[in-house]
């Protein structure tokens, strides 16, 4: 019998080899902010080491902070692993924008469930990320604050679903969308507790090494609540090494996790209020003898 | 469309299970039919002297063990899965495990595109498996110069190679005794047989009436049959082409090319199977490759191809090196004239 499935496998493995799956959609699982559809190979584990610094402009940039680089607005530093090749979880850290959180952790779970395929007509790939905030800050003493977590666990805890769809539709270009929802338990009385947003996202591939990525969430919420809020827009170089990966982007959004960009973004880009940020990321096998 | 796969999948299941009768498959294999005697057999019988690997039998069971830790590095061992041998590669990362050359004899590199183009093999930098048990060198000529004193006991000894392929090339472990005799199990099992040589009649003839030979004719025979084998892969490097030889693909044959891009290249680079360097049969792919086409750079595929690159801590997975008796110049240009093509696309 096992000889029996194992031949299965084997022709299953085959058919899979007449149509070639579309690869290399983006170059990393990250497009600036949000999640891509490229999962870390089995076995892989990824370090991340991701930065956002100060506004470049406006009345906390410019040549006092040193276009921003005096300050940190969020740091995010996590290990990634590929349990499939279509499977991967993460588990990270943040500094946290401290508005309201600090002190950030975030666990997610990526999965592709469709990989583009024009043998198989299958026109897009698409994977399900769903990801789980805890902020271990201390609690703020003053009762109206979000951070007056009075004492309960699930105040402290928010959750994320991204459904990210790619499509490659040539050597060079790829476009992506990302429907994204986020549930915070508990918010102030001014914002809401569950967000809607959508996310765009292009890649231009000008060489194998580099590329431009062009990303925008669009937040759907009603205009008589998070009267601060204003939606992310980020432009991001993306430089690709042997095992590493370079982004350097400008982007208005402070923090990381899908928390704080779409539904913490304040910043408002005409107001200089943009930010040079980057990501690393190193590739490794863990070596078992 | 479907119903149609799930149709001839389960066709295949039957077909191929039949063909995999077990036990008694693996022992047909031995009867003393001139055609399927073995080599080994065939030249004690002549006279000729064991190797120092010599196994008078093998254990089907454990060759299919050997089998599954050359394709995969590992096996389930009772209730657990053995260690993997290396967690960057397996064998068939770089050794096919079946025939490369229509002549058991042949070492020649475009011989061997051409066979491989005819079966739509892998064109891989490493010697096939296939009779690797008749076979008395190893890490042949040049490897002395990558290896050094490593391969010193490895050179006349199957055992001893396989360990340094394991830990040395595979940057993996040495394999634990029972892994070690698994596969040399394999390997007995898939020695050469009289037929796999290419022999005149006049030779088989001579095999079958073996006994009644005199001693001067079993030394023919012996002499004529070991010119029939390869007894060891020459294995020659090649300093990377000078820039001012470098055609970059002019004149080179594009069909072929294609064929060593897509089963040399992509058989370890395609989206990063292997290794952390992504290829694909895209534009970007190509002209990367042709910035770097006059440099000494490891993105040259005349200096890669023919240095490799060396494991180092954090980048285990190294590119092994292909001998001028693996590819040759000719083939790189195929190559390179194929990637021109690509890029233009």
């Amino acid at each position: 019998m096992k000889k029996l499935v194992f031949v299965a496998l084997l022709i299953i493995a085959g058919f899979n080899c007449f149509g070639q799956d579309v690869t290399q959609t983006f170059n990393s699982t990250r497009i600036i902010n949000s999640h891509s559809t490229e999962i870390l190979r089995k076995k892989m584990w990824e370090y991340r080491i991701e930065h956002r610094f100060g506004d470049i402009a406006g009345a906390n940039g410019g040549g006092q902070t040193a276009f921003g680089f005096d300050q940190a607005a969020d740091i995010r530093m996590a290990m990634e692993y590929g349990i499939t090749d279509k499977l991967m979880a993460g588990l990270g850290r943040c500094k946290g924008i401290g508005r309201p959180y600090r002190s950030l952790c975030d666990l997610f779970l990526a999965g592709r469930f469709l990989t583009q395929n024009k043998e198989k007509r299958v026109p897009v790939s698409a994977a399900l990320v769903q990801t789980l905030y805890y902020t271990y800050m201390k609690q703020v003493e003053d009762l109206q604050s979000v951070a007056y977590f009075d004492n309960k666990l699930s105040r402290r805890v928010a959750y994320s679903t991204q459904l990210v769809l790619t499509r490659k539709f040539s050597d060079r270009l790829s476009l992506a969308l990302m429907p994204t929802y986020i549930h915070r338990n508990y918010v102030s009385l001014s914002d809401l507790n569950d967000l809607f947003s959508v996310g765009f996202a292009v890649n231009l591939k000008v060489r194998k090494s580099m590329g431009i990525i062009l990303e925008y969430f669009a937040n759907v919420e009603s205009e008589n609540f998070r009267s601060d809020a204003l939606n992310s827009l980020g432009v991001g170089f993306e430089f690709v090494t042997n095992g590493h990966n370079f982004h350097i982007n400008l982007t208005n959004a402070r923090g990381f996790g899908e928390l704080q960009y779409v539904a913490l973004t304040q910043e408002n880009w005409l107001k200089g209020q943009f930010r040079l940020g980057f990501s690393i990321s190193r590739n490794f096998k863990i070596k078992k003898s | 469309m479907n119903k149609f796969l799930l149709a001839l999948c389960v066709i295949f299941i039957v077909v191929l299970y039949s063909f995999n009768s077990g036990e008694s498959e693996w022992r047909k294999v031995s009867n003393s039919d001139a055609e399927n005697v073995t080599l080994e057999n065939v030249r004690l019988a002549l006279g000729a002297e064991k190797s120092s690997f010599y196994m008078e039998s093998f254990d089907p069971e454990k060759a299919k063990i050997g089998l599954e830790l050359i394709l995969k590095g590992k096996t389930k061992r009772g209730l657990f899965k053995s260690k993997a041998i290396s967690s960057y590669f397996v064998c068939t990362d770089c050794h096919n495990i079946g025939r490369e050359f229509k002549n058991s004899s042949d070492q020649n590199p475009s011989r061997r595109l051409d066979f491989a183009e005819e079966n739509n093999l892998p064109f891989l930098p490493a010697s096939t498996f296939w009779g690797i048990y008749n076979r008395t060198s190893f890490y042949n000529d040049d490897y002395i110069k990558k290896y050094g004193d490593i391969i010193k006991d490895a050179k006349q000894s199957l055992p001893g190679s396989i360990q340094v392929c394991a830990k040395y090339c595979s940057s993996g472990r040495y394999l634990k005794s029972w892994e070690l005799e698994a596969i040399m199990h394999y390997f007995k099992a898939n020695e050469l047989k009289s037929k796999d040589l290419s022999l005149t009649n006049n030779q088989k003839d001579a095999i079958s009436r073996i006994q009644l030979l005199d001693e001067n004719e079993k030394a023919d025979l012996l002499a004529s049959i070991n010119s029939a084998f390869t007894h060891g892969y020459s294995a020659h490097f090649a300093e990377t082409m000078p820039r001012d030889d470098r055609k970059y693909g002019a004149g080179g044959d594009v069909v072929t090319g294609k064929f060593i891009y897509d089963k040399a290249c992509l058989h370890c680079h395609l989206d990063g199977r292997v290794t952390f360097l992504k290829l694909d049969s895209d534009k970007l792919s190509a002209q990367m490759f042709l910035k770097y086409k006059s440099t000494y750079d490891d993105l040259s595929v005349y200096q890669i191809i023919r240095q490799g690159t060396y494991a180092m801590p954090g980048r285990n997975q190294y590119m092994p090196r292909f001998t001028k008796d693996k590819m040759s110049d000719q083939q790189i240009e195929d190559l390179m004239a194929y990637l021109t093509q690509l890029a233009e696309k």
